[in-house]
């Protein structure tokens, strides 16, 4: 799962809902980058630092750089808004490859524009100190809003990570649109251990499949019609035998040279009426052939 | 009646109804009405007593003759160009690299980069009309659309201007296809449909035998004019064509530095900002004919990728009830206006599968001339539909306009679907493998478009002359 995500200039985005949360999928996405050695920058927007840093060792710890908005939410304290301190998060980063962790957009939804949103995520992701080198992880509540922006926000990803559960395991259905059918949508089996690692277990079977609800059988277009489409090999002879009518084939032409003789049925009878006239010359007799 | 032939001309006598003139230039014009007109070669004065039945009509081209009273000739503007009565644009517009008037109403075209795609439009993109494209959900075809569209101008050498929110302009041009050569494309597409071939074989027709070899929806290379070309998407387009390409570039991001929420109550700040670049650039170099020493007159392409998406500021497509709703459709408005009144054409890609509110959609349809919308099978359930399962997705041609006539070239099929191969890009008719209805569809196209020929000349000759 992770090599999906090593992919960089990226935002991914990470959709929970009420039924199963993600904040702890997100820690512990955090937690497998800060092990590589990385930075991370974290925005926190809905819990405290403290509930946050609970659970996760000493080492991320230490490589977790904490902007806390939660403290002072409507920014009494500082000049800035939240998208201020959104942007200012990657100015004090080393240079270098970047990770930085949104603990809520949905918070960030409610209290600034979401055009506004969308053109700082935009402008993060290509900073340019850190040029191409900067992955945003963002948290997304996708029952808080409605399609608009959750459609904004989900055309500004390039990978889109949905976060449900079930049996006591946690799945994470992770789709990246790509061109020619070659859409990656994978889903992964996991666990999440208290110590925020990750344990995927067996039934990860990595199998492609349709993004939305269960795979429904293929259609037919051709079932279920009131006529017959199809042609059965003794139909399909006899068709190919039938004489089209405007052909004038050669026993066409026979049968109007010579006329059939065993015709009894198909004979004109002719009885002259009283009015008509029945000329006995034949205009064709002065014909010279 | 009797003609008198000169070195070069002729005299005609009065009550002639028709001459031949057989001297330098052969040229046959009916006439009704009495005139005499007298000519002699090129370099002679001209002295004409004529009268003319309908006023206003004037000669011009050497040598070029007509009689006065003949109502049906064209005009001709330009002396010297011995093309009398050519298309109807005029004769000195028809001299712009990669532009041709319309077979259908005479209206000068370009070519949208895909000569499937120009079929569908009934011949190319009108000059002084804006192309608009709906986007597909995540955005990857219809950019591949724009791309053709930028490179098409960069291989008839007109001037592009770039406009996006999201990419450098920079970036989007050196992701062009490279064009191909005539014979190279023969080989990229037979390569396409090898595949094809061997799944069905080819039905050969026994009634609508004569229908058999048409061609299935795009003329190859060869068939008609350099109008059109052909790309090849995996290979991108050589840095030195691009170099040598003139264009202007206007990048949202570096155009605002400051994110404040500068807006005038009419227009959104990246629209307006947009717009007087369009404008500066089209005045400056001259595309609305206000440099008339201009030596060349060229074609200006205007492409604008996803406008109306949050990163141009605009919210229509993030909220329910967007506060400023007017915001892309004025712009619509002001940028056709400006179209109108300079050579340039112009695409825009619009992300409306995100607008919620379905009167701003069609809104934005209405001004715009021509209207494209693609819809692809990523992520949908149709991706398993057996009748989809050769296609990426559908293109629907919503809006052809009406240019100067009551009848727009409608294609007469709905059911389009469009394919991303390796190389290239096609666009045909849905077919299921037992109909022969793509041949019957042709069929009837033939005959519409015989039919509308003189059917809109006739209209246009009454209601518009």
């Amino acid at each position: 799962m992770l090599q999906i995500l090593a992919s960089r200039g990226d935002l991914v985005l990470l959709r929970d809902s009420v039924e199963w949360e993600g904040r702890s999928l997100l820690k512990a996405l955090i937690r497998e980058v800060a092990l590589k050695g990385e930075q991370v920058q974290v925005l926190g927007c809905e819990v405290s630092e403290e509930v946050f840093r609970e659970g996760l060792d000493s080492d991320t710890n230490s490589r977790l750089v904490y902007h806390d908005v939660f403290r002072d939410p409507q920014g009494w304290t500082g000049n800035w808004g939240p998208l201020g301190i959104l942007r200012a998060c990657l100015r004090g980063a080393e240079p270098g490859p970047c990770t930085l962790a949104v603990d809520s957009l949905s918070w960030l939804l409610l209290h600034a524009p979401c055009s506004a949103l969308c053109q700082t995520l935009r402008a993060l992701g290509h900073d340019n100190s850190h040029p191409g080198r900067v992955r945003v992880l963002g948290l997304l509540h996708e029952d808080v809003h409605g399609p608009g922006p959750l459609g904004a926000l989900r055309s500004l990803a390039q990978i889109e990570v949905t976060v449900g559960g079930n049996l006591g395991f946690t799945t994470a259905q992770v789709f990246h649109p790509k061109p020619r059918h070659r859409s990656i949508e994978q889903t992964y089996w996991f666990s999440i251990l208290p110590n925020f690692s990750l344990e995927f277990h067996k039934e990860t079977l990595l199998e492609p499949r349709p993004h939305r609800g269960p795979q429904s059988p293929t259609v037919d277009a051709m079932a279920d019609l009131t006529f017959n489409v199809h042609l059965s090999k003794k139909e399909r002879e006899a068709r190919d035998t039938l004489a089209l009518p405007f052909h004038f084939s050669s026993e066409k032409q026979q049968s109007l040279l010579h006329p059939a003789l065993a015709s009894s049925t198909s004979q004109i009878f002719y009885e002259p009426d009283a009015d008509d006239y029945l000329d006995q010359e034949d205009p064709d007799d002065d014909l010279d052939i | 009646m009797e003609s008198q032939q000169g070195e070069g001309g002729t005299e005609l006598d009065s009550q002639s109804s028709i001459w031949v003139n057989t001297g330098g230039n052969k040229m046959a014009a009916l006439t009704t009405g009495f005139g005499r007109a007298r000519q002699g070669g090129a370099g002679d004065p001209r002295e004409y007593k004529a009268e003319t039945a309908a006023g206003g009509d004037k000669l011009g081209g050497g040598g070029g003759g007509g009689d006065r009273g003949c109502s049906f000739l064209r005009k001709v503007s330009v002396p010297g160009s011995g093309g009398g009565g050519g298309g109807g644009g005029g004769a000195r517009l028809r001299s712009i690299a990669g532009t041709r008037p319309s077979v259908q109403n005479g209206q000068l075209l370009v070519s949208a980069g895909l000569p499937a795609l120009d079929q569908l439009l009934g011949g190319g993109l009108a000059v002084g009309t804006l192309l608009l494209i709906e986007e597909d959900k995540y955005n990857i075809y219809s950019s591949l659309i724009f791309k053709y569209f930028l490179a098409e101008g960069i291989v008839c050498g007109h001037t592009l201007l770039v406009a996006s929110a999201k990419e450098d302009p920079g970036d989007i041009l050196q992701e062009l296809p490279e064009p191909l050569h005539d014979d190279n494309y023969k080989k990229v597409l037979d390569e396409g449909r090898s595949h094809k071939s061997q799944e069905e074989p080819e039905i050969s027709m026994k009634i609508a035998w004569r229908y058999q070899n048409l061609p299935q929806m795009e003329a190859g290379p060869g068939t008609s004019s350099r109008f059109g070309h052909y790309y090849d998407v995996s290979k991108r387009m050589s840095q030195e064509v691009i170099q040598s390409a003139k264009w202007h570039k206007f990048f949202l991001p570096e155009e605002i530095t400051s994110y404040a929420n500068v807006e005038s109550c009419a227009l959104n700040h990246g629209y307006t900002k947009l717009l007087h670049f369009i404008q500066r650039v089209i005045s400056e170099q001259g595309f609305d004919g206000s440099n008339p020493q201009k030596k060349q007159k060229n074609i200006l392409r205007i492409g604008i990728q996803s406008l109306g998406s949050p990163l141009w500021g605009d919210d229509i497509c993030c909220a329910d009830t967007p506060e400023h709703m007017h915001s892309l459709t004025r712009f619509l408005y002001v940028l056709r206006g400006l179209l109108r009144m300079s050579l340039s054409a112009c695409i825009i890609t619009v992300p409306s599968h995100l607008i919620q509110n379905k009167a701003v959609t069609s809104r934005i349809r209405n001004l715009s001339d021509t209207v494209v919308g693609l819809e692809s099978f990523i992520g949908s359930e149709k991706e398993a539909n057996s009748l989809y399962k050769d296609y990426h997705g559908l293109i629907h041609i919503h809006q052809i306009p009406r240019l100067n006539s009551l009848i727009c070239d409608v294609s007469d099929t709905k059911d389009l679907a469009f394919k991303l191969q390796r190389k290239v890009f096609t666009i045909e008719e849905i077919k299921t493998s037992n109909s022969q209805s793509p041949i019957f569809s042709h069929g009837y196209h033939i005959a519409l478009c015989s039919l509308c020929g003189p059917l809109n000349k006739f209209i246009k000759r009454i209601f518009v002359f």
